[in-house]
Parts: C-alpha cells; structure tokens; sequence
C-alpha cells in the first residue's frame, strides 16, 4: 500500500474513496496508465475488448524512429502488465455501464465467453493444432489465416485460447486433444461488477478505409494494399513469415510506392486534421522495403513531411541519404493497372515541377490515417462523455487539464483524444495515472 | 616504431580479430544505436561490456594481445560526460603508459585504439571499429610481432 | 561473494527473434556450437525468448535440469537483461547468475550482408558469454527506503506542473529555480501560440497554487550546485545566489525540467542587422497592442512575412539537426491572428507540419485569410538583404518554379529550441546523457520516454526534447507518476555491483582512494595498519579502483578480473585450446 500521510488517511476515510482504479483499452497507453497506477500500489481493472492486451503496436513489424521491432520492446510490457500483481486482467470484455462519481463508480463489465478457461489453459496449441476449422486472422488483417480456437500472435497476453464461436463447427476435437480440461463449449459470458475511484479512457484508434478513395484502388486492384497489411507482411510472425512479396503472384516487388496522407488532412472526406503518425510509419515502411531489397526502388508520395518529434526529423535524413528512399512531393490522384505491363501506375502531379506524371510499381502501399474507433462514442457515452465533430474525446483545457475529461475523475489518454504516435501515447499513459492517483489518494484541490 | 611490417606474411584468409571493451553507458549504447540504425561495419571486432572504461586494467588490453587479438579497441564516454564523472579520465591517464608498454614489448601501438563515442554517436562508434580493422589488416597479423 | 562452490550448470538459449536474427545469423548452428562448451548442459534455439512461451522455456530447463546459469543470446541487454534476470530469479536463481548476449543490435543488424561472418561472431560472443557465465557468482538482492520527497529542477510550466500533480498526491516537493521568478519562457509570453491564452494567463494560476501549497518547498535564485547519491537515496547542495547560502537537501526522485532556450540565430536571414528582423520568441514577447508595430521606428507593419525552421532541421550541423516542433503551428495562429493587423503576411517553409489537435484547422485558417504560404527548396535557403531602405527577401519558389521577392515592415524568424547553454554541465551533475539533438537522453524513446539510464530520475517538458507548452504540461504529469510510484512503494532495489577491498591483500597505498569518483572508499583505521574499506551505499560500481589497485585487493562483483580475463580467453584461444568440458 502507498505511504500516506496522516491528513490524507483522512481524507479518504471520510469521502470513502475506492482505492481501485479502471482502465478502458489495453493497447499501450492503456498498459501504460496501468502499470503506473499499479505501481504506486492501487489496484487495476483493465478491460480490454479483444483476447489480448497489446493493442496496435503489437500489429506492426518495426516501431520508427528507431527501427526496434515492436514485439521485442512490447513484449515485456505485455508480460510485466500480466504479471503484476495490482492489474486485473479483463480481456475479451465489454464495458457495460458506469454510475456514480469520481471518488466512487460503480463499473459493470461483461466478459464474453471466450469457452476455454484461463486458470487452466496453458497456451500449449494442441486444441489449434486438431481444430478443422480454418477462417481470416483479423491479427493478420485477414491476410493469414487462424483456426476457430486461436491466438492471435504468438506473444499474445494472455497466452489463452479463445474460441470464435461463429466459425466453430462444435466438432469437440479442441476437447479432446487438450490434456487439461481447459476446454468448456458451455461457457457463458460472466457479468462483473466493482467500485472503482478513477477511470482512464484508452481506447486507441481505427484506421481510415482506404477503399473509400475508389481512385486509388484498393479493394479492386492486386497488390495494392495498406499500411496495416504492409506490417503483417514484413513481420517474421506474419501470413508470409516476414517475405515482403505481391500477394497476387508471390514475387518480390522491385519498386513500391507509399501514399501517404490517404484519409487525413481531407475535409471532403470528414477527417481534416492531421493523423500525426502516416508521414513517419510511411518512411519506416520504406526504409524497411529497402532492408528487406536493397535494390528495390522506394518512393513516397506526400503532401509535407511531418517528422516532428524527437528523432524524427534525423530519420527522415537518414532515410534519404542512406537508404536511398526516394520522396516524391505530390499527393497521389489514381493508381491503376497498365493491362499491357501488369504494372500498377501512380498518376502524380509533381508540386515541384508542376507537371502531371505517371510512375510504375510493383506494389502500392497506401498509408491510411487514424480515426476514433467505432465504438468510442457508445463506450464514453456510458460515462456521460460525448465527442466532438472530429470523433474524439474532449480534453477539458490544453493547459491545465489535457488529459482530464470533462466528467471529473475520468481521464483519457492515447489516441482516444487524437491521433498520437507511441512515445506521445504512453507519456500521456503515465500523466493520466498521475491524475486518477491523484483522486484514489484521496488528494487534490477538490 | 620498431614493427617489422615487411617480414610480415600475411596468410591467406586471414581476418583481424579485434577486442573491443566499450563501457555500458555511452559506446555499448552507440553500438546498439548502430545496429538499431542499420549502419553496417567490419564484423570482426568482439565487444565485451564493462561498466565504465575505467575499469579496463592495462592488464587487460596487453593479455589479450598476447593471446592472440589482432588489434584491441577500447571506447567510452566522451571526457567530461562520463557517466561516473571521471572514469574515462584515470583510462586516459593510464593509456600513455600502456602505449609506452607496447611499443617496448615490440608490438605496433597502431593496433590499440582509445576513442570516445557517446551514446548518440553510432556512426563514430561504427567508423572505429572499420578504421581499426583497417587499420591492423595492413599492418598483419599480431603472432609474428610477439618475440 | 556467496560461495557458488557448485559446478556450473549453464543452459544456453539462442534467439531467432523472428527473422531479425535469424534472418542473418544461422541460430541453430550457434546452438549447436553452444553444446560443446565447458559446463553447457542445454542449448536450443526459439522464435521468441522474450514472449511468455520462451521465457516459460528457460523456467522450464532450469527446474527440469537443474541450470544454475543461464545465458541468452537475443538483443541488447540494455533492453532486455531485467526481463531474463526476473525470469530466472522466479526459478529460484539469483539474478547475478544470468549472462546475456547480443546478438541482435551488435550483430545481426549491422552485419545484414555478411551471414557466415555475422554467425561466427555470434558464436564467439556466446563462447564469451558462457566462459564468463561459469565464473559468475551469486549477490545479495539489496533494497533501500525511499526518501518521499522529489526534488524538481526548473520553474517553467513542465516543472510547476509536476511540482503540483506531485504534492496533491500527497508527497513533499522542492522546486529549484535559477531566477527570481517562476514560470520560465511561457511568462513572458504576451501571445502563447497556438493558444489564444496569454502566458501569464496560464502561468499566474500555477504559480498560485505552486506557491500556496504547503508541501512544496519553491527555492527561487537557486540553482543546484552539487548532486550525489542513488535511486531513493539524492542529496542535492542547493546554492541561492542573492544570500549566497547553501541548503543540502535529501530526495527520493528527481525530475529534470530544465527546459530549452531560444536559439538565437546570428548569422541567419540577416538577424541581429535590423531591428526589424526577430524572431517567434520576440514576437511571442511583444506587448499586445492593436496595431503591429515595427521595432526599429514604431511605425505600423504592412507587410510582415515568416521564415520557418531557421536552426532547425539542418542535416549535418550539431544540436540543429532536429524539427523544432512547436514552430509550424505557432507560425500558422500568430499569421492568421497578425493578418487581420497588417497587409500581408508571407510564410517561407520547407514543410508545414501542423501536426497537433486543431492545429491544421489553424493553418487552413491562415490560407483562407490569404496569409501567403510559399515553398523554398532544403539546398536554397532564402536570401535576406539589409539595406538603408529596409529588408529585402528573395527565394525560389517550388511550387511555380520561379524567383520571388519580397519587402517585409518585419521579418520573423522561427528559430529553433535548443538546450540551455550549461545543459552540458547539468547533465554531468545528473549523471544524464544527451542525444543528437543536445537534449537529455530517455531510458528508451517510444516506451520510456520519461525516465532516464539513472534510475530515479526523470525528465519532462523541453528538457527531454523540443516541443510545446501542453505537451510539456503532460509529460510534467507522467513523470510526476514516475516520480510518485517510487516514493509510494517506499523501498527500491539498488544493483549489488560494487566493488569490495580483500583486506587481507590491501597494501594501503591509498590509490583506490583518490580512483574512487565518488569518495566512496575512505582508510579502516580500526586496523593496523590502516586498510582501504569500500561504503557500498556511496559505490556507484564503475570499477575504476579495481583497475587501478596495485595490488589486485579490490573485487568488482559482477566485473571481476576472472570474468572479464574469461571472456578474453574464449574469444582469442580456439576451442581446442580451452580446457574439455565437464561431462
């Protein structure tokens, strides 16, 4: 327990403050929040929606701007939130409503069925190995497949299967093959309910459907794909075991284009803001185009370069001069498929020459932007938080509450109050749980 | 210098082996930082971490020559932002001495290296360790310098 | 130190980490090698050590076959190392006795076209690791108390905030400002771009309740002259310069929020010819008035333009090589605001890079007022002349391919932040280390933001890089959060690595004495005669005594002599030549 001083032993024994806190969202702000809760010795609900803790990051192949793999920095992350003994893990659970105030609301959370147990799974695979069934992996962005009893990664937190109950065909030989009994197709989801005295929002981003630009073709033609779709297919652990290969005829592709700025900085298309992490991921995603083919050619499309935070403007250079990436100013009109050549080509006007040109590649990899997640407005909404036009939550002041909603005791962090990338999510972790200790202390100006 | 560069016969095949001591805060971080960066250098030196280049004995640099390293590297902390105040300096202090008992011992003081990288300064890290294998690949190997 | 009097039993495990490693090094060949090794009694290799099913792997051998040394061979200890000592620790094995070897950052990675050469040093760091691995020996797991109090250095916005989150938790805090006043460069500020608050609208209320608060201790004209100690356990001599007095205070923490200084950017775009030539700083700082007035004759500006990343985002040239950050969308609002003043406005860019939460909004703002944003090439920076008639810009411009000039009333310049000029200094007094853009270092940049390599102490704001007064804000937050975790678990645990005097060997030469950085080895005159005595609490473990003792009287655990000779034998003497193994 946290050494208190007198005064406060007080405070919080006459406004019955929950010494609890909760956190929405298990991506790494929400990880993040958690563990520095936790570690000033409160206890942790965290919910997180899908099987695993691990959000985005743990999606992507390298992290920018300093080429470290994702999984080797996330991972003991992912494990340290795991182990500590402050954090409850909810996973694959729904927050279902929120009462009361700061100091004292009363949570309700559904954990969904995921019909294998957790205290006994040991995440050996022998259930996946036996299972029939074969579906998209949606780790994978549908792009390699997973069977109806599955992790979606291998680092996967917990390391518990979960069957997907819409592809199961109840053929029981998951029952079977698994020597602990962990396996129960009569699980039904379980209702919790507790007190807690703060409440953190970490409930991360969707990227933009690109198919939303008809003209730039993705979801029409091969080998144009997006950002998410590229990290899955330079990954080691992905569909292609790390071969950055055209899905459509497996062969390497000797000249990629990146088009950055695709559903970001566009009114017309109801995201006018900046998406903060495109330009760097864009030139990561290149460079490592270039790792994986040093021959092959990497060329991004942009409108500005916006490498701004600490780093980035030295990769930026460095991806220029010693990669041999190519940037090309101009934002990408059409890309479509020379039926002579096979090759797909970007039509581009070149701000810099004022000249409309057609350039060839191999694969195109379009770089969506972010936007809240579908569901934030229904989540915060239990919370008797609404967002504003642009789809996030609100922060109450820049200043003096920036990551405080305006519903005291409940804060917010990461890209739920705006695109950000990995160091600006977690930092904003860390200042949230200050905030939210703040109130399970029992301390503030309040 | 005394060196008999000219007796030396060069076997075929023959790479450096080089010995690189780097201490833990500054020059091992700029190595990590190197491979982080992608920069690429000569595979041919081993480094072994210590806390501060302070700790390195001159001992260590002249048995590690005798058992047969091509070349020793030693890099740390710039002076003045060592990250225990002023190791680096008392290894300075000691590396004019230990370059004296190289040179007496007969063998080509070329082939020890004291630099200073910080932990930023991957590329710096990264051309010392070329330099210095450079460096010892033209001057030979080290058996026929021991007399 | 503890007799480890066993014979060792090392298990070794060897990374594929994906294809990062094993993309390039042949791992299962380095684990094969790894077999033949003295005292080896397992050796694999797996996709992954560090996930839960690799780190269960290693629980597993070493209850399995009784490993009482453990080696892995992944990526940088720096990352890593606390994952695997946890792991084996939770099998029962002190924490000392596992060796890492990086295979990843120093091998794999900056040897990507050399396979074969790449493997055969990976197998000469394994040969290294597992020799050293036998000489290991067990340490004691040392905590100490926590002192719960947070010594936080600079009175700008990060530092107010963090001295505030801080003590409403409920801990004591002292707050160390070099000047008279709180509330650094965003005091000044008459226009805070891209706010619409003035700074001191912003300031006044934290400087309150900084100043009202009973647990914060503010120290005014003070500046931190002396620092010394470990993680839980800082004394700080702190100097105020009107009395002249020194106050030694004790902390638990520390949080650096030293913040940044406008560069000011002689030499460039004629600043410093004409009055009439400032930069966004100075212009940040001019009285709010109705009209713009030019410095030089006080007459109304008509024309005013901008130059962005003036300092900033010069590849090649030292602490300027970095984006400023906060420049672009400062420069949008201040246009968009001053447009409704004055004429024209026209902004030179490179990029324009407004990045924050409303912040594109301001510059789409600006370009519906018809503030003119106009393009110049990276290698042709604009050219300014100063003449008797005033200033003249000429440039190319990217977009329409020509040359285009310019007469501005005032001229703008948006110069870069750059570290405080002794950021140097204070970083050596802090034990910190700065990265290319001069300002201090993180524990790690994505994950670790916040902290630093020396544990217990933080950074926040500008200190840990360029960027914005609410940005600064929510890291002052966040590391505050650090700051308090370690003061609400009251106890942390101190590394074991320092270094020990065999009396029995000690010649009393006193050179480990005057070695010591730290003061921390004094003469035992209990004994006759006198031997050095190493203060472990005061020992920061550089190993600098060890080196220099004559007499071979000083051990430095976890460093010995034997350890390192160890290593230098593996790697240089061939297999053959090393002594058989032990089965």
């Amino acid at each position: 327990m946290p050494a208190r001083t007198k005064s406060q032993k007080q405070a919080t024994a006459t406004k019955k403050v929950s010494q609890n806190a909760l956190v929405v969202g298990g991506g790494v702000a929400g990880m993040q929040a958690a563990l520095d809760i936790a570690n000033q010795g409160f206890k942790v609900y965290l919910v997180e929606k899908s099987p695993s803790i691990g959000g985005r990051m743990a999606m992507l192949d390298k992290t920018f701007p300093t080429l470290d793999c994702s999984a080797c920095i996330l991972t003991p992350r992912l494990s340290e939130v795991a182990r500590h003994p402050g954090i409850k893990l909810l996973t694959y659970s729904d927050l279902e409503s929120v009462s009361g105030k700061a100091g004292s609301f009363r949570v309700r959370v559904i954990k969904r069925a995921r019909y294998v147990k957790e205290e006994l799974c040991a995440g050996c695979g022998e259930c996946s190995k036996e299972c029939p069934v074969e579906v998209p992996n949606e780790f994978d962005w549908g792009l390699g497949f997973r069977k109806a009893i599955y992790v979606g990664f291998p680092q996967s937190t917990p390391s518990t299967y979960t069957i997907d109950m819409e592809s199961c065909i109840k053929c029981k030989r998951c029952e079977r093959a698994c020597e602990r009994k962990a396996i129960d197709l009569e699980m039904e989801d379980e209702r919790l309910e507790f007190d807690v005295g703060a409440i953190i929002i970490a409930t991360g981003y969707r990227l933009f459907d690109v198919a939303r630009y008809y003209r730039l073709g993705y979801g029409r033609i091969p080998d144009v794909i997006h950002a998410m779709e590229y990290e899955r297919l330079i990954n080691a652990a992905g569909p292609t075991h790390g071969h950055l290969v055209r899905l459509s005829d497996g062969r390497i592709p000797q000249s990629i284009g990146f088009v950055q700025c695709v559903g970001a900085r566009d009114v017309t298309k109801d995201v006018p803001y900046c998406s903060r992490v495109c330009c760097m991921y864009g030139i990561k995603n290149a460079v490592m185009a270039k790792e994986h083919n040093p021959d092959a050619d990497a060329t991004i499309y942009y409108a500005d370069i916006r490498a701004f935070g600490k780093g980035f403007e030295e990769f930026y250079e460095m991806a220029r001069s010693r990669f041999g990436v190519k940037f090309f100013r101009g934002r990408a009109a059409e890309v479509r498929r020379d039926s002579r050549t096979g090759k797909l080509v970007v039509r581009v006007e070149d701000t810099e020459k004022a000249q409309p040109q057609d350039v060839e590649h191999d694969m195109i990899v379009i770089c969506p932007g972010i936007q809240p997640p579908e569901d934030l407005a229904k989540i915060v909404e239990k919370m008797g938080i609404s967002v504003t036009t642009d789809g996030y939550v609100d922060v109450a002041n820049r200043y003096f509450g920036p990551v405080d909603t305006k519903v005291p005791g409940i804060f917010v962090c990461g890209c739920a109050d705006g695109p950000k990338d990995i160091p600006d999510s977690v930092t904003e972790g860390s200042a949230a749980a200050m905030k939210a200790t703040i109130i399970l202390s029992g301390g503030g100006a309040a | 210098m005394s060196q008999s560069q000219n007796e030396t016969v060069v076997p075929e095949h023959w790479e450096p082996r080089i010995l690189a001591y780097c201490c833990n805060w500054c020059s091992y971080a700029g190595a990590d930082l190197a491979g982080t960066s992608r920069i690429q250098y000569p595979p041919n030196a081993r480094i072994l971490r210590v806390n501060c280049t302070g700790r390195i004995d001159p001992e260590f640099i002249l048995a590690a020559l005798e058992m047969g390293a091509d070349g020793v590297l030693v890099s740390g902390c710039h002076p003045g932002d060592c990250h225990y105040t002023s190791g680096n300096l008392k290894l300075r202090a000691r590396w004019a001495l230990l370059e004296k008992v190289i040179e007496q011992s007969g063998v080509d003081p070329r082939r020890v290296r004291l630099q200073w990288a910080s932990a930023s300064e991957a590329q710096i890290f990264a051309d010392g360790v070329k330099e210095l294998t450079e460096q010892v690949r033209k001057i030979g190997p080290i058996r026929s310098e021991w007399k | 130190m503890m007799g480890d009097k066993v014979e060792p039993r090392i298990g070794v495990f060897v990374c594929h980490c994906g294809h990062n490693i094993a993309g390039v090094v042949d791992v299962a060949a380095v684990a094969k090698m790894a077999m033949s090794l003295p005292y080896v009694v397992f050796s694999t290799d797996y996709m992954f050590m560090c996930a839960d099913a690799g780190q269960q792997l290693i629980r597993d051998k070493i209850k399995e076959l009784n490993l009482n040394r453990v080696v892995v061979a992944s990526c940088s200890p720096r990352m890593h190392e606390p994952t695997f000592r946890r792991v084996v620790e939770e099998s029962g094995l002190n924490r000392y006795l596992f060796d890492q070897v990086n295979l990843r950052e120093q091998v794999s990675w900056c040897h990507m076209r050399q396979p074969k050469e790449a493997t055969e040093k990976a197998m000469d760091l394994v040969r290294m690791s597992v020799a050293r691995a036998a000489q290991l020996q067990s340490l004691p797991i040392k905590s100490v108390n926590v002192t719960p109090r947070t010594l936080v250095v600079g009175g700008g916005i990060a530092g107010l905030r963090a001295s505030l989150d801080i003590a409403e938790r409920g801990f004591e805090v002292v707050l160390v400002e070099r000047l008279p006043e709180l509330g650094g460069h965003v005091r000044k500020w008459t226009h805070l771009f891209p706010a619409d608050e003035s700074g001191a609208q912003i300031i006044g209320p934290l400087v309150k309740d900084v100043e009202k608060h009973r647990s914060i201790k503010v120290m005014q004209n003070s500046e931190v002259v002396e620092f010394g100690g470990y993680v839980g356990n800082f004394t700080a001599k702190i100097k105020n310069h009107e009395t002249g007095r020194t106050k030694s205070v004790d902390v638990g923490a520390v949080i650096m929020a030293t913040g940044f200084e406008p560069f000011r950017p002689f030499g460039y775009y004629g600043y410093g010819e004409s009055p009439d030539i400032i930069t966004l700083a100075e212009l940040q700082e001019l009285p709010p008035r109705a009209d713009l007035l030019r410095p030089s004759d006080g007459k109304k500006v008509n024309k005013l333009a901008f130059i962005g990343c003036v300092g900033s985002r010069e590849a090649g040239k030292q602490g300027h090589e970095h984006c400023s950050r906060h420049c672009c969308s400062a420069v949008a609002k201040a246009a968009s605001d001053l447009k409704d003043k004055v004429g024209e406005v026209m902004i030179l860019y490179q990029d324009i890079r407004t990045y924050g939460r409303g912040h594109e909004e301001l510059y789409r703002l600006a370009r519906s007022k018809f503030v003119i944003y106009s393009r110049f090439p990276k290698d042709s920076k604009p050219d300014v002349q100063v003449t008797a008639n005033g200033i003249t810009m000429r440039w190319y411009d990217v977009l329409s391919g020509d040359y285009l000039e310019f007469e501005p009333d005032l001229l703008v310049l948006a110069s870069a932040m750059v570290p405080p000029g002794d950021i140097a200094e204070t970083a050596k007094m802090f034990g910190l280390t700065r990265s290319a853009d001069g300002f201090f270092n993180p524990e790690h940049i994505k994950l670790a933001p916040l902290t630093t390599h020396t544990a217990g102490v933080m950074i926040a704001g500008a200190a840990q890089a360029a960027k914005n007064a609410s940005e600064s804000v929510v890291d002052a937050s966040g590391a505050a959060a650090k700051a308090v975790s370690l003061m609400a678990r009251g106890q942390v645990e101190i590394e074991s690595t320092v270094s020990h005097v065999i009396p029995e060997l000690c010649s009393s030469c006193r050179t480990c004495v005057t070695a010591c950085p730290y003061g921390a080895i004094s003469m035992d005159k209990s004994r006759e005669p006198a031997v050095a005595l190493v203060t472990e609490a005061k020992c920061h473990g550089c190993g600098t005594c060890a080196a220099a003792c004559p007499s071979n009287a000083i051990i430095m655990y976890h460093s010995t002599d034997d350890q390192i000779m160890a290593m230098v034998e593996a790697f240089l003497c061939t297999p053959a030549q090393v002594e058989g193994g032990t089965a």
